[in-house]
């Protein structure tokens, strides 16, 4: 009986007071007052439930003496019997008070009144108020009340959805037999039925259909229940009904994408085809499509990366999402397509076209003029005294920051290729890394990182090398390293030991030993399923560099 | 297989018994083995689903079953259900019985999370749904043929037990055994939902090169058209509109609901003294009045084409084999057919009237 004590007797008399207010008016308001409460309703269903089951019918009336009032009058609310699993947990209740040898009279009669509470629930003895030869009708065929009522939702669902359509005919309006009203009262009864597949349709219907007037005409509960048990993956609904309700739902699609960032960041994602996948899955590239959701989404995640300081996570995920949605607007076969650098106008347009074109759709061997082209505009943008503000700055740095896998090349750039331009790939790469203002401290990362780059140039036809050479080589004088600094020599030590000859037989141990200490796993796994999803994607498999990555992604996943 | 003939024969029985007060004497082992039962045959259900003949001995054996409505291999399958629901609903089982039934119909068996048979569950979550779900906002339906929901429930499961039928069948079995005046509304619905399901891919063929007797639609227009006072109930329950959509679908309707129109445009007398049509004794089930039977007509006149022809041309030839009387009092048809003239007239003349007369 360790049970006794989950229910407090509280929460009860609270729940028996909302039901018996709920029984007595049937105002728009108490209506929707129950709908705010099913869920929780719900649950506290489900702990009377497991407190019920260990007790026989005696003691649970001892224990919760009013609990047959309840019962009752949540039965007779069709919203809490239509409403996902209440309907099941409310009979198992009833079937946990019936006793199996009644001693007196009381219990005699309360089983009769769960029986006849039961029948009730199933319609089994009496078949709707006014259709009394209905429930004859069908015994006389053979069928029951399952049947019966399976195929009536659908005829009913049916005849409301052939009605909403009705009223839309080619994108007109007519005035038909339907008022917005009436629309508004449907959406708020489709609620509890949400989960319920045969009500799918009406759901549909109702998430494209548009009033006559400019304001919303479903209830705003509807779309926020709708969208929750969407993200939840409860129900499925078609791609154009998640648009419409996206396009007229702020909140819906913002928690949308908030769901899917997390869903990314706590998600053990081992490989970024996976996190292509997640991102797919979501309908969010899709539906960015539409230049208002794309607005709303690039902006959830500007708000992201500045809360998290420019967290390298979620700058990948950016990316991830930029490159989808790419994807399926190019995939997109609507005629009146928007181009693609409409959808970053406050830009500097050559610079976006630049930026659009992505690496693999390049050859290789346009990479290090087409880093140049990129490198020379944005230097351009930020040293233009004249129009430059902390503003612009910002929001060229972040529209690079959708397009950060030429980064990627650029560190690759500078260390595979006999280039001169490799004082431009760093500029890149620090700019990437360390947007500043301020020219002086510009200057002086540039400086820094030049240092770490030369010195690792030197060693990088070395063949024999150990790990203290490159501690050697990556360290600082000063070791007062500003964090944007250490991100970028990061991400050039991880290059070399995947680009040099001599650091790839040293690769493991330097990663174990000194990254590792250095509590930075998350980065350099950020940076690793990057690079191994850049081969992938480009098709290299045989190369040396392709297998190590995969042997230290292996490593580093099986000690995670 | 004589044992499983034997023992599918039973299921009548139990059937009958589980609504009867025969379960006082139940204890709940006696339930365990119904419910059991129950659940047998829809595994037999299941597994010969698929063999027409092993199928059709089934359902002779059920049919030899006790009176009551006639079982088909269909039951079968939703034996559980049947049982279950008509067990729940017998307030003769006793407690303890009554308490087994609870737990094996209601409670997830133990130590599973989603139980088994809580499709009663979707049960009382769709009746709910029903509830809640508002009809549509103008009570009666804009054109005779969109069915309300609960009408096209009940046809469409006539429509599936008349299907679930064997062969060499026919529907007279279920029909005979349905109640009263409500089975017509519900073949009217169900003929107007056979079209509707035909028309899918039959343009141009005429309906005579289609499929003789197949399908049930088919099987349940002769049904009607073969005894008169069925007709005659059919015909007299329907409004006028329904019918004419009706005729215009199923032509041997039209032809003997025309023929019907006559036989009791026939048995009416002119009262001089009142200046009108009367039926020759009070009301009855055969007769009609003056106003049903012009109502009648109008109906046809603002149906298709094809149809008003059809009846100018019945109500000529009467008025013709009845003297071809132009002045009133003196034939039916005559009468009618100037009304009918006199409304066209109005209606050719001043469109707008047109809503008016269909009052």
């Amino acid at each position: 009986m360790a049970q006794d004590t989950a229910v407090p007797k509280l929460s009860f008399q609270y729940w028996l007071n909302k039901a018996v207010e709920w029984g007595q008016t049937t105002t728009l308001e108490s209506q929707q007052d129950v709908c705010l409460h099913l869920p929780k309703l719900q649950e506290f269903l489900q702990q009377i439930y497991e407190s019920l089951k260990h007790m026989n019918s005696t003691t649970a009336i001892q224990r919760f003496p009013l609990i047959g009032q309840l019962l009752g009058r949540l039965c007779w609310n069709p919203f809490v019997v239509g409403y996902d699993e209440s309907q099941k947990t409310l009979m198992w209740c009833l079937c946990c008070l019936y006793s199996k040898e009644p001693q007196n009279p009381v219990e005699l009669k309360a089983n009769s009144w769960i029986l006849s509470l039961l029948c009730h629930l199933l319609s089994s003895s009496e078949w709707g108020a006014n259709k009394v030869g209905t429930g004859t009708f069908i015994s006389a065929l053979g069928y029951t009340s399952a049947d019966y009522y399976s195929k009536l939702v659908k005829n009913i669902v049916l005849s409301l959805v052939t009605e909403l359509k009705g009223n839309q005919f080619n994108g007109l309006n007519i005035q038909g037999r339907v008022s917005d009203d009436h629309v508004n009262v449907v959406s708020l009864f489709c609620i509890p039925l949400i989960t319920l597949p045969d009500v799918t349709p009406l759901l549909e219907a109702l998430l494209t259909y548009h009033g006559g007037r400019s304001q919303e005409v479903l209830s705003s509960e509807f779309l926020e229940a709708v969208n929750e048990t969407f993200l939840k993956k409860k129900i499925a609904l078609s791609e154009s009904a998640i648009l419409s309700l996206w396009l007229r739902h702020l909140p819906s699609l913002e928690k949308a994408t908030l769901h899917l960032f997390e869903r990314l960041i706590s998600s053990q994602t081992s490989s970024l085809e996976e996190v292509a996948c997640i991102i797919k899955d979501s309908l969010l590239p899709k539906a960015a499509c539409h230049p208002a959701i794309f607005r709303i989404v690039d902006e959830i995640f500007k708000n992201a990366l500045l809360e998290t300081g420019g967290a390298p996570e979620v700058m990948t995920i950016i990316q991830m999402f930029t490159r989808c949605f790419v994807q399926a607007h190019q995939k997109d076969n609507k005629q009146h397509k928007f181009p693609l650098k409409a959808y970053f106008p406050h830009q500097h347009q050559p610079l976006v076209i630049a930026l659009l074109k992505h690496p693999f759709d390049l050859s290789a061997t346009l990479w290090s003029q087409h880093l140049k082209y990129i490198t020379d505009m944005l230097k351009a943008i930020i040293e233009d005294k004249s129009i430059r503000t902390y503003a612009d700055l910002f929001e060229s740095w972040f529209l690079f920051v959708h397009f950060g896998e030429w980064a990627d090349i650029a560190a690759e750039q500078l260390l595979k290729s006999e280039d001169e331009s490799s004082d431009t790939f760093l500029w890149l790469l620090a700019f990437y890394y360390s947007p500043h203002n301020d020219k002086e401290k510009r200057t002086q990362i540039l400086v820094e990182a030049r240092a770490v780059y030369d010195r690792l140039m030197m060693l990088f036809s070395c063949t024999t090398l150990s790990v203290t050479d490159l501690q050697a080589a990556a360290s600082t004088k000063t070791d007062k390293r500003q964090p944007c600094t250490k991100h970028l020599v990061r991400h050039l030590l991880i290059s070399f030991l995947l680009f040099s000859s001599g650091g790839h037989k040293i690769a493991q141990e330097f990663i174990s030993h000194v990254i590792l200490a250095s509590n930075t796993t998350n980065e350099v796994f950020g940076l690793l399923i990057r690079t191994a999803y850049r081969f992938n994607q480009l098709g290299l498999k045989n190369q040396r560099a392709v297998k190590q990555v995969n042997e230290l992604l292996q490593e580093l996943r099986f000690t995670d | 297989m004589e044992t499983l003939l034997w023992q599918v024969e039973q299921l009548p029985g139990l059937l009958a018994v589980s609504r009867s007060g025969q379960v006082r004497d139940w204890d709940p082992p006696t339930l365990d083995r119904a419910l059991q039962w129950g659940r047998y045959f829809q595994h037999l259900h299941g597994r010969f689903r698929a063999q027409p003949r092993l199928r059709a001995a089934l359902g002779q054996r059920l049919r030899r079953g006790q009176p009551g409505p006639p079982l088909g291999f269909g039951h079968l399958g939703r034996c559980p259900e049947l049982l279950g629901l008509a067990l729940l609903g017998n307030r003769a089982l006793p407690p303890a019985a009554c308490h087994r039934l609870l737990r094996s119909l209601l409670l997830p068996p133990s130590g599973q999370a989603t139980p088994g048979p809580c499709s009663l569950g979707l049960l009382a979550r769709r009746r709910a749904a029903v509830q809640l779900l508002p009809p549509p906002p103008s009570s009666a339906p804009a054109r005779p043929e969109e069915l309300e929901p609960p009408l096209r429930t009940e046809a469409q499961l006539l429509l599936s037990r008349l299907q679930e039928d064997e062969e060499g069948q026919g529907p007279e079995g279920v029909l005979e055994k349905l109640p009263g005046p409500r089975v017509y509304r519900v073949l009217a619905a169900l003929l107007l939902l056979e079209q509707a399901g035909d028309n899918a891919g039959r343009e141009g063929a005429s309906w005579a090169e289609h499929r003789e007797g197949a399908g049930p639609a088919a099987a349940v227009l002769s049904w009607l058209l073969g005894d008169p006072g069925r007709l005659s109930a059919f015909c007299r329950l329907l409004p006028g509109s329904l019918l004419v959509a009706l005729s215009a679908r199923y032509p041997q309707l039209g032809t003997s609901y025309l023929r019907l129109l006559t036989s009791w445009g026939n048995r009416l007398r002119f009262d001089p003294l009142r200046g009108q049509w009367v039926s020759s004794r009070c009301l009855s089930e055969d007769e009609l009045s003056w106003e049903e039977l012009r109502e009648r007509f109008r109906c046809f006149m603002r149906g298709p084409a094809q149809l008003r022809e059809a009846a100018l041309a019945s109500l000529k030839n009467l008025k013709t084999q009845d003297g071809d009387f132009e002045v009133c009092g003196l034939s039916v048809w005559t009468d009618l057919l100037l009304e009918i003239a006199l409304t066209r007239n109005l209606l050719s003349s001043s469109p707008h009237l047109l809503c008016l007369c269909q009052l």
